[in-house]
């Protein structure tokens, strides 16, 4: 498979030829995708393709059938090694938790115990047999033969109930685990009543375990169903008290998915059967997910893709390595979206699955690596009281006191009435920000350092968080911003290439901008969490200075963005838009790049204990 | 008709028709899916000749997940919470099974009475006490039942005073401690309901009074 995850370049064919042919609407999607981006010619091309970058990990996005596929070469060695069938071999790996050595050498110890515990078979009365030796392989033994060494425990305890209960004669030992037996159909002499639901109908149909607890159809469904969907339960017992038998996958399948041409008889039932039995797979993989340190489950709703990512399996790996991944999939639900879809929905809708493959936060949260992106959110959501006023949308001018409220993304702000032009988020004025001596990204450590007494030590650590928290939340909050004003803006643009002579190409190029700001400030926002734990010196400076050029690129940008659209601006508006685009993209490479690099390098100093790191040497704050 | 509802119905008809057994189960109000259950307490043990009631909530997917009982009455018992009669008993979790009934699920907790599973406790301060000085335990547990579930009280057992009228509630033996050790330290100044609370969180009671210093007592007094 290949190795290159680039995020929007147009050599993105990272899902092999069988997955295609599986037919996940996801690589749909992706393809489409690539086909929109090589409308674009080069005009967004910054680095050349096919090679993984510093601030990127090598990654693997899996459709659940990929998975399970996984699932089945485990289960497929197992079943050769211990010569069982492949239900057996599934209850007894996810008994295991997938562990496959562990697994092998517990059951060649002893192959009973490890039955009895993973519910294959039921506990003996008697001492165990001696056991005898197993086959390490299997090349020549078919399905039908292989459950022999389970069987035969298993057949000595039937002989040890036939006594007592009526049995099927017909049920072979051979054939069960994988056929579910119809213990009893309609036995003139004697009625069966289900000891749940206690109908009695004459020809109810029952089904039961090896154990030969019957029940009803109806109550299996209804039992399988609740442990499926109120539970997620994957591991589903015998509903007899104490009996430890678990259902095999096949006695699962027997009861929610009905034989192929049956008749249908309650279409709301098989329907919801349908569900349970796709949830009941789908508990399956997460649970084979979850065992394993390389593989992570996309964390968005109904999505269920799983990523796998080995080169951040460990805890250490994520000192150096922030895991930025994406599952293949886009949009709410997991669905393919169609490219009119996709464009319309630039916001939430179509946006990538993306989220850390190191810690649970949802989304990228490059450059700061998790310990600290941790921290940084635990600081935020303990403070959200006092920082709570900067969420606000409007504030007042700074010069006319007059309320401003702020409905796009860049933070240019000139009031309407005075027409002073100020900075959103410093209050300071903007003439200064262009200029190079005034850096609104920085804060003032002088005025901490100055502070002498208990209480104006504490307030100037407040301002210190204040600083950084306000810009974070400022650009996430631009960010949104300025995906409100695309949908307007391209409904606009749509509206034109009606009324003039442009091409769908040319009115194209304001949804890469609006992608490349959303990405930025997504980066931008971070570097504050990063800058607010950096140590003091010489590196920070450098840090900073990077963020500073793309912060200040990016807020070009977004200006461009906000400035009127007409017919005939357009080409010399695309022009400027696009080598902006451009440039930004660079700024960003530069911030992203240098912060990764610096991981690797272990050039990056904290003032707190961030997990993983070693312990600050000097608390410079 | 709805089988949670058949399979409730027939429950509550056969426990009512079921002569032999002293299980009852009582409708709360006009849903069959709020009950009140009740049983007397297992002869021999300290909840003899005591009542007790349990709250049942029938969820929607039962029988299939199991129901919720906590006692109505207080218990004093390490499986039980003696705040909130939350119950601490494998069958009303993981061990469920459909084939349980609300009778087989009551007489559980009957015999739960008789035996308690101070290892994997409810209530971890009464659990202490089981564990200390089970006579200590009994004696509290037959107090609780005397003046919570209607039990003749104490048996004449050398000389405890607590002869008296059963509705006069002797916070000192609810909390299952010794008149004489709350006397002790209420006389250094600290109030008598903040003693008792100390008390009974160190589980100052048979063995552990020679383990724990009067210092500690009142550091934590202080506290
Ligand atoms: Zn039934
Ligand atoms: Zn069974
Ligand atoms: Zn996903
Ligand atoms: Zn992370
Ligand atoms: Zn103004
Ligand atoms: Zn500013």
């Amino acid at each position: 498979m290949s190795s290159d995850y680039e995020f929007s370049d147009d050599d993105g064919d990272y899902f092999d030829d069988e997955e295609m042919i599986d037919g996940t609407q996801d690589s749909e999607a992706q393809s489409e995708d690539d086909m929109d981006m090589d409308a674009f010619g080069d005009d967004f091309k910054v680095t050349p393709k096919g090679k993984c970058k510093s601030y990127e990990i090598e990654y693997e996005s899996l459709s659940q059938s990929a998975v399970e596929r996984l699932m089945q070469k485990d289960v497929d060695h197992i079943c050769g090694i211990f010569g069982v069938d492949s239900g057996i071999a599934s209850l007894l790996l996810r008994h295991m938790k997938w562990n496959k050595e562990r697994l092998i050498e517990k059951y060649m110890d002893n192959p009973t115990a490890m039955l009895v515990a993973a519910g294959v078979t039921m506990p003996e009365p008697v001492v165990t047999s001696t056991p005898t030796p197993i086959r390490t392989h299997s090349s020549h033994t078919t399905p039908t033969n292989t459950s022999r060494r389970p069987t035969r425990a298993t057949s000595k305890l039937m002989a040890l109930a036939s006594g007592s209960k009526s049995k099927s004669p017909t049920s072979s030992p051979t054939s069960s685990f994988t056929t579910p037996k119809a213990v009893k159909t309609a036995k003139s002499e004697e009625v069966f009543v289900c000891p749940i639901c206690f109908d009695d109908s004459p020809g109810l149909q029952t089904l039961a375990l090896d154990c030969e607890h019957a029940f009803c159809s109806t109550c299996w469904t209804s039992y399988v169903g609740s442990k499926v969907r109120d539970e997620a339960e994957h591991c589903i017992r015998c509903m007899a008290e104490g009996c430890a038998l678990a259902c095999p996958d096949s006695f699962i399948r027997s009861i929610l998915v009905p034989e192929p041409g049956a008749p249908i008889t309650d279409a709301a039932q098989e329907e919801e059967n349908a569900k349970t039995w796709a949830r009941f797979q789908e508990l399956l993989v997460r649970h084979f997910v979850g065992c394993n340190t390389s593989l992570k489950f996309c964390p968005y709703p109904s999505c269920t893709n799983t990523v796998s990512c080995p080169a951040a399996a460990s805890k250490i790996s994520l000192t150096t390595v922030v895991p930025t991944v994406s599952c293949g999939a886009r949009g709410i639900g997991g669905q393919a979206m169609t490219q009119s879809q996709q464009g319309s929905q630039l916001g939430i809708g179509g946006k990538e699955h993306k989220f850390c493959f190191g810690c649970p936060i949802e989304s990228d949260h490059r450059p700061v690596v998790c310990g600290a992106a941790k921290l940084w959110l635990k600081k935020c959501r303990d403070d959200s009281e006092t920082a709570n006023w900067i969420k606000s949308n409007t504030k007042e001018c700074s010069q006319c006191q007059s309320t401003i409220e702020k409905n796009g993304g860049c933070n240019h702000m000139t009031c309407k009435k005075c027409k002073h032009e100020f900075c959103w988020v410093c209050m300071g004025p903007w003439s200064e920000h262009g200029t190079a001596w005034y850096s609104c990204n920085r804060y003032d450590e002088q005025t901490g350092v100055e502070a002498r007494d208990a209480q104006s030590k504490s307030r100037a650590s407040l301002e210190r968080y204040l600083h950084y928290y306000n810009r974070w939340a400022n650009h996430e909050q631009s960010a949104k911003l300025a995906l409100d004003l695309y949908a307007k803006t391209e409904k606009k643009m749509e509206d034109m290439q009606i009324t003039s002579a442009l091409t769908w190409i040319e009115v194209q190029f304001m949804k890469k901008a609006v992608e490349e700001v959303d990405k930025c400030r997504m980066t931008l926002k971070w570097t504050y969490a990063m800058a607010y734990y950096l140590a003091k010196g010489n590196q920070k400076d450098l840090f900073e200075d990077n963020q500073r050029d793309l912060e200040r690129a990016v807020e070009d940008l977004s200006e461009l963005l906000e400035s009127p659209i007409e017919a005939e601006n357009i080409p010399t508006l695309r022009q400027k838009v696009t080598d902006k685009t451009v440039y930004v993209q660079k700024r960003n490479e530069i911030v992203l790049e240098d912060t990764a690099n610096g991981f690797v390098e272990g050039r990056w100093r904290w003032n707190v204990t961030v997990d993983g790191f070693d312990d600050p040497t000097e608390v410079a704050i | 008709m709805d089988a949670r509802l058949r399979r409730v119905n027939k429950e509550i008809a056969d426990c009512k028709n079921d002569k032999t057994s002293n299980i009852k189960i009582e409708l709360i109000d006009n849903s069959p899916f709020h009950l009140k259950g009740s049983f007397p307490g297992p002869e021999g043990t300290p909840y003899e000749g005591g009542h007790f009631e349990v709250d049942i909530v029938i969820p929607e997917s039962y029988p299939f997940q199991p129901v919720k009982m906590k006692f109505i009455t207080k218990v004093y018992h390490p499986n039980v919470s003696s705040a909130s009669g939350a119950i601490c008993l494998d069958i009303l979790k993981d061990a469920w099974s459909p084939v349980l009934t609300l009778k087989s699920t009551l007489i559980s907790l009957q015999s739960l009475l008789c035996s308690p599973e101070p290892n994997d406790p409810q209530d971890a301060e009464v659990a202490k006490h089981y564990t200390t000085s089970k006579s200590s335990f009994e004696d509290t547990a037959v107090y609780w039942t005397q003046i919570y579930a209607g039990g003749p009280g104490p048996k004449e057992k050398k000389g405890k005073s607590s002869s008296a009228k059963p509705d006069e509630r002797d916070e000192v033996a609810i909390a299952g401690l010794e008149e004489a050790h709350v006397n002790q330290f209420a006389s250094l100044g600290f109030p008598r309901s903040k003693v008792i609370d100390v008390l009974r969180r160190l589980n100052y009671r048979g063995a552990n009074v020679a383990k724990i210093t009067e210092d500690r007592v009142v550091e934590e007094l202080l506290k």
